[in-house]
């Protein structure tokens, strides 16, 4: 409690320090605000659009059969505990958007070996029985064995997202993009002031 | 323990050391924040066109300079080569597919041309050529280019729905110029899909549901059924206006339907042999294919009817609205992996199972609309004919329902069976207190079956003169029409360029 007694402003400095310590936190919120912090907890593939350059897998996957089961995270994201899905989840998520914020993303966007992984093991997750069906395994006892040595997608290859993508694969298409940060009532304001 | 004014006082570099932390991180903070606006005002712009015209512009092809790829797709809706069993894009005369249809709209100008429809592509040229609108003044109301154009939205937007609809619908001829298009589904400013007709809006108030929180998903759906489904003039809203309705304030079945139109005390016509009270049902596609399978699970109309297709790198909607049969690959297959064959023959296999009870139903109700007329021949009275005559109105709307809609049989194969089986059911109690009635004015054998082996029979039996009419329609084809494409040409020269 001492280092925190040191760090209370004598009474003259209290209101610039108050004023300087609102400045930071009113600008970290704002950051927070503006970048949808708080959908990254859920599970809503809206939020995986906050950066546009998911749009192609938003709208193949919308346009998809998997769009009625599963969302991004069922696919994307471990499931094997809570503990792993978030660490995995703030892993990937922040070197996205790291390359997003400096602008580093490539044209065509490749899936790493750990995210391979974690689909693979999800596709199992799901669709398990399609590895341990008794009757498929009865025409040869290496099927079980073939199916692990592979990923679902080498035969699979236009489930969900299609086998073409990059940034420009899917103009115009009706995405959940973050819209306009003004607030409607601004808004309002601006469009009267213009039609006057 | 030192204060920090005494630190910083022994210390001045480190004060300015803490400044100089604070402006780097404050100016870092602005930093990202400015990069997450400037990437959101990207996505903005990434994903809306940079739209120049304005919000009713009628011409596809104005909107497609934007947008090729579904400019070009929708172009196709032009071809009529497609021909599936029981349906497709080609123009075929239904009448003469099924010349019962004639009797059983009797008194009605349905019994005068019925096709196929083509593809939204024709929607204006099918509309002036068929001899259901007759030529000038017309026998028709305004009301029915409501779904034919882009130019609909424009006129509302001056007029008003009410004052669109009333008049004749030869007044409008000249207005209504461009077929089934971009502005039809599609918010011009952010190319979001909207509903541009009033009549949908209304039917969901009635219903107290409010259609701007629909979602995309439902959107995709919801646009089609602005058109795709069942509606009637009511004639009671306002003085003297043919205004379009949806009777969906009970609900979308077929029952809330003829509960609501009983308790409106509507019918389209009376029918010309059996005077029964008839309704007339629409194209109730949406209602219908609300009650499918696909319906419950999740699958929009665009899902099969305007499936992503790929080309080159780019995936995008295929505007080619058609019937998925003919593209089996991006529709059926994205769920089902099953062979195409297989696909189309189980879609085959619901229409031929279905159409067989259909066809008898359609021939119990031409019995009961000839076997009506011989009762009023023989001087049967209104009560004697009252329930009779409820009977083949309640069993004509069931049939109808099945047949009207552009592929019920498939959307809901139940549900029509269902439809279809009640339709029978009320046929034959028709038929039953029809030879009570019959046989109590003496006539106690066989009413003879109609000779209506062909469509041109089929409208001599109930009195067509159909050489007056297709004589009307063609001089209406040569001398209207041009006016109306001329002077259309004309108004659109001070438009957007």
């Amino acid at each position: 409690m001492g280092f925190l007694h040191k760090l209370v402003p004598p009474e003259r400095w209290k209101l610039p320090v108050l004023l300087a310590g609102g400045v930071f936190t009113g600008l970290a919120l704002y950051a927070f605000y503006i970048s949808n912090a708080p959908s990254y907890l859920g599970d809503k593939p809206e939020t995986c659009v906050n950066c546009h350059v998911m749009a192609p897998q938003y709208a193949t996957w919308s346009h998809s059969s998997h769009r009625e089961k599963t969302n991004c995270n069922d696919c994307h994201v471990p499931h094997n505990n809570v503990f792993n899905k978030y660490f995995f989840k703030a892993k990937d998520g922040l070197r996205h958007s790291t390359i997003f914020t400096l602008r580093m993303e490539p044209q065509v966007i490749f899936i790493k070996d750990a995210g391979r992984e974690v689909v693979h093991k999800n596709c199992i997750r799901c669709h398990k029985e399609l590895l341990t069906d008794s009757r498929l395994l009865a025409y040869t006892r290496e099927t079980h064995n073939f199916r692990m040595d592979h990923k679902c997608w080498e035969c699979h290859r236009e489930t969900p997202h299609g086998r073409v993508n990059s940034l420009s694969s899917v103009p115009w298409a009706r995405v959940p993009l973050p819209g306009s940060l003004t607030p409607e009532w601004l808004e309002n304001i601006m469009k009267n002031n213009k039609n006057n | 323990m030192k204060s920090i004014q005494e630190i910083l006082k022994s210390r001045p570099w480190l004060g300015w050391l803490i400044f100089l932390a604070t402006v780097a991180v404050v100016f870092l903070l602005g930093m990202l924040a400015s990069s997450i606006m400037e990437r959101r005002a990207e996505a903005i712009f990434a994903y809306t066109p940079e739209v120049k015209f304005p919000a009713e512009e009628p011409r596809s092809s104005v909107w497609g300079e934007l947008f090729p790829r579904e400019y070009n797709s929708y172009m196709k809706t032009a071809d009529t080569s497609f021909r599936s069993k029981y349906n497709g894009s080609a123009n075929v005369d239904m009448l003469d597919e099924s010349p019962r249809m004639v009797v059983l709209w009797a008194g009605y100008a349905f019994s005068r041309e019925y096709n196929q429809g083509r593809g939204h592509f024709y929607a204006i040229d099918d509309i002036r050529n068929t001899l259901r609108t007759g030529s000038v003044p017309s026998i028709q109301p305004n009301t029915c280019w409501t779904c034919k154009s882009p130019d609909v939205p424009r006129m509302m937007k001056t007029e008003g729905p009410a004052g669109f609809y009333s008049g004749t619908w030869d007044t409008k001829g000249a207005e209504i110029v461009n077929p089934i298009g971009c502005a039809d589904c599609h918010d011009a400013k952010t190319m979001n899909l909207h509903i541009s007709r009033p009549a949908l809006i209304e039917a969901f108030e009635a219903q107290g549901i409010d259609i701007s929180k629909a979602t995309h998903q439902e959107m995709r759906s919801l646009v089609c059924a602005q058109c795709h489904v069942e509606y009637y003039f009511n004639k009671k809203k306002t003085e003297g206006v043919a205004y379009l309705t949806f009777p969906w304030k009970n609900g979308t079945s077929i029952e809330d339907i003829e509960k609501y139109y009983d308790e409106a005390g509507f019918s389209d016509w009376t029918h010309a042999l059996s005077r029964a009270p008839m309704l007339k049902a629409q194209h109730p596609d949406y209602e219908v294919y609300s009650t499918g399978v696909h319906a419950s699970r999740g699958v929009s109309c665009a899902d099969c009817h305007m499936p992503f297709i790929s080309e080159g790198g780019l995936k995008f909607t295929d505007h080619h609205l058609q019937s998925p049969l003919n593209n089996v690959a991006n529709s059926c297959q994205v769920c089902h992996r099953e062979e195409t064959e297989k696909l189309i023959s189980d879609v085959y296999a619901r229409q031929d199972k279905i159409i067989e009870n259909r066809n008898i139903l359609e021939t119990l109700l031409v019995r009961c609309h000839v076997e009506a007329k011989s009762a009023w021949d023989l001087g049967a009275t209104d009560d004697q004919m009252r329930e009779i005559l409820t009977d083949i109105r309640k069993a004509q709307w069931r049939w109808d329902f099945s047949a009207a809609g552009h592929g019920n049989s498939f959307h809901s194969p139940v549900e029509i069976s269902r439809i279809i089986a009640g339709g029978i059911a009320y046929s034959q109690d028709a038929r039953v207190k029809l030879a009570r009635v019959l046989a109590s004015l003496g006539a106690n054998k066989e009413i003879p079956y109609p000779d209506i082996s062909t469509k041109e029979k089929a409208q001599a039996y109930i009195g067509l003169d159909m050489q007056k009419f297709k004589a009307e329609k063609k001089n209406f084809l040569e001398t209207v029409i041009p006016e109306w494409v001329k002077a259309g040409a004309e108004r659109e020269k001070s438009y957007y360029k």
